[in-house]
C-alpha cells in the first residue's frame, strides 16, 4: 500500500511502546510494512526537495530578465500622470501612437549611471522614428539632486518625479533600473530589469517602435493610480 | 496522521524552508550580537560592530565615490552622559561594473566590522546602559541596486566606577609629638 492509499483520519493515536517505539502490535503499523514505506516516503521527500530547489534557483535566475505574469508582454501600460522637472504635468496617454521607453531609475543607483547616456544616444537615434523615453525618478531626495543629476549627464528626454503609486502599478519595481518597452498601441511589448547590455535596450526599442498604433483598450486606464 | 507520514511531513517542510531561504529576494545586511561591553567611566571603550552583507550583493563604503551613492552610515543615540567618540569605517573595495569597467565603486560586502567608541562621563549611575541606533545602508548586485534601508543597531554597555589610583596615605607631618 503505497502513502497515498493510507487514510487521513487514523483514529485516536496509540501508545508507543515504553522505549519510545509505536506499538508494534497495532495492525495499523505492521513491522514489515513500514520498512517497505519509509524508503519510499523519503525517496518521493527527496525528489520533490530537488524539484523545487531546481525551480526555485531556476526562477530566480530568470526573474531578471522575464515579464512577471502581472505585468507580462502585451498588458496594456497603466496611465498615470506625473510632474515633470519643469512643473508640469505629463500623462503616458499623451504619447499615444509613439513608442516608450519608461525607464525607472534614482540618482543612487548606479547602473542607472551607466544606462542613462545609453539613453541619451537611442533618444537621439530613435526619437525621429517616434521613440520618446521617460525617465521616472524613483528618488526620496529632492528635486534639486535629480535636476542636477539629469543635467550632469546631459539627458535629452523628460524626467518625471516617481510616485510609489505609479511603481506599484507597474508591479512594484523593487529594484533599479527597470524599463517597460510600450508600444505605439500602449501595450507593454518587453520590460527589463537591472543592467543589461545597450544592444538589449535596442532591440526592445526595435520591437516597440515596429507596433501598429491602434485604439488602445477601455480598460488602458483602469490601474491608473491616484497620485500621492 | 501516522508517525512515519509525520516525519516525512517535517523532512519535507524543512527542505522547502531550505529551499526558499536560499533564494532571497532581496538583500540583506545583518549584525552579530554583540558580546559584552564594559566601559570604565571616564575612559574611552572601543566596541565593534559586526556586519554581514547577503552573498552576491554589496552596499556602498562609507565614503562612496560619486556624490550621489548613498553612504553607509551608523548613527547611535546614545543616552545621557555616555558620549560616542568618533566612528571609524572599514575602508572599501574597490569595484566596477562588467558594462562600465571605468565606473568605480567603492563597496562593503561580506563581512565588515565597524567600530565605535563609547565614554561614559563621571556622571554617568554604575550600571548596564542600551545603546539604540541605526545601520543605512543602500545595497546593489551587479545589475540592479535596491532602495535604502536601516537597520536597527542595538547593544548594551555596562558602566563600571573608574577604577580607583591606589590611595596613599597622606604625607605624615615629620613633627614629632612628645
Amino acid at each position: 500500500m503505497s502513502i497515498s492509499e493510507q487514510p487521513d483520519d487514523q483514529g485516536p493515536e496509540k501508545p508507543g511502546t515504553p522505549d519510545g517505539n509505536p506499538d508494534m502490535n497495532s495492525p495499523a503499523a505492521p513491522v514489515g510494512r513500514r520498512s517497505e514505506r519509509n524508503p519510499l516516503a523519503l525517496v518521493v521527500v527527496a525528489m520533490i526537495a530537488a524539484a523545487m530547489l531546481y525551480f526555485g534557483f531556476h526562477m530566480a535566475r530568470r526573474a531578471g530578465s522575464e515579464p512577471s505574469a502581472f505585468m507580462g508582454k502585451s498588458t496594456v501600460a497603466p496611465d498615470f500622470k506625473l510632474e515633470t522637472l519643469d512643473g508640469k504635468d505629463m500623462r503616458l496617454s499623451d504619447l499615444r501612437g509613439k513608442a516608450v521607453l519608461l525607464n525607472f531609475w534614482a540618482t543612487w543607483c548606479g547602473p542607472c549611471k551607466i544606462e542613462t547616456p545609453w539613453l541619451v544616444e537611442l533618444q537621439k537615434e530613435y526619437g525621429a522614428q517616434g521613440l520618446q523615453v521617460i525617465g521616472v525618478a524613483m528618488d526620496d531626495s529632492g528635486k534639486d539632486d535629480i535636476q542636477k543629476f539629469a543635467k550632469d549627464m546631459g539627458v535629452n528626454y523628460p524626467v518625471l518625479l516617481g510616485k510609489e503609486a505609479v511603481g506599484e502599478a507597474y508591479g512594484g519595481v523593487p529594484a533599479l533600473p527597470e524599463s517597460f518597452f510600450i508600444g505605439r498601441n500602449g501595450k507593454i511589448v518587453e520590460r527589463i530589469i537591472g543592467l543589461k547590455g545597450r544592444g538589449d535596450i535596442e532591440d526592445a526599442i526595435k520591437k516597440a517602435l515596429n507596433t501598429e498604433s491602434g485604439s488602445a483598450p477601455s480598460t488602458a486606464n483602469a490601474d491608473l493610480p491616484s497620485p500621492k | 496522521m501516522r508517525r512515519d507520514q509525520r516525519n516525512a511531513l517535517g523532512v519535507f517542510a524543512l527542505l522547502a524552508a531550505t529551499c526558499f531561504a536560499q533564494v532571497p529576494k532581496a538583500p540583506s545586511v545583518s549584525m552579530a550580537p554583540v558580546g559584552a561591553v564594559t566601559a570604565q567611566r571616564t575612559k574611552q571603550t572601543t566596541v565593534e560592530l559586526d556586519f554581514r552583507v547577503a552573498s552576491g550583493f554589496h552596499i556602498n563604503s562609507n565614503t562612496p565615490k560619486s556624490e550621489f551613492l548613498i553612504p553607509t552610515s551608523l548613527k547611535m543615540d546614545p543616552p545621557t552622559d555616555i558620549v560616542l567618540g568618533k566612528i571609524h569605517y572599514p575602508a572599501g573595495k574597490d569595484l566596477t561594473f562588467p558594462f562600465s569597467p571605468e565606473e568605480k565603486l567603492n563597496v562593503y560586502s561580506g563581512d565588515f566590522t565597524i567600530k565605535l567608541a563609547v565614554h561614559p562621563l563621571s556622571s554617568v549611575v554604575p550600571g548596564k546602559y542600551a545603546m539604540r541606533g541605526t545601520l543605512r545602508y543602500q545595497a546593489c548586485d551587479n545589475a540592479q541596486c535596491f532602495p535604502p534601508k536601516t537597520l536597527p543597531v542595538n547593544f548594551d554597555v555596562k558602566v563600571v566606577k573608574e577604577k580607583s589610583q591606589g590611595r596613599r596615605n597622606p604625607a605624615q607631618s615629620p613633627h614629632v609629638h612628645n
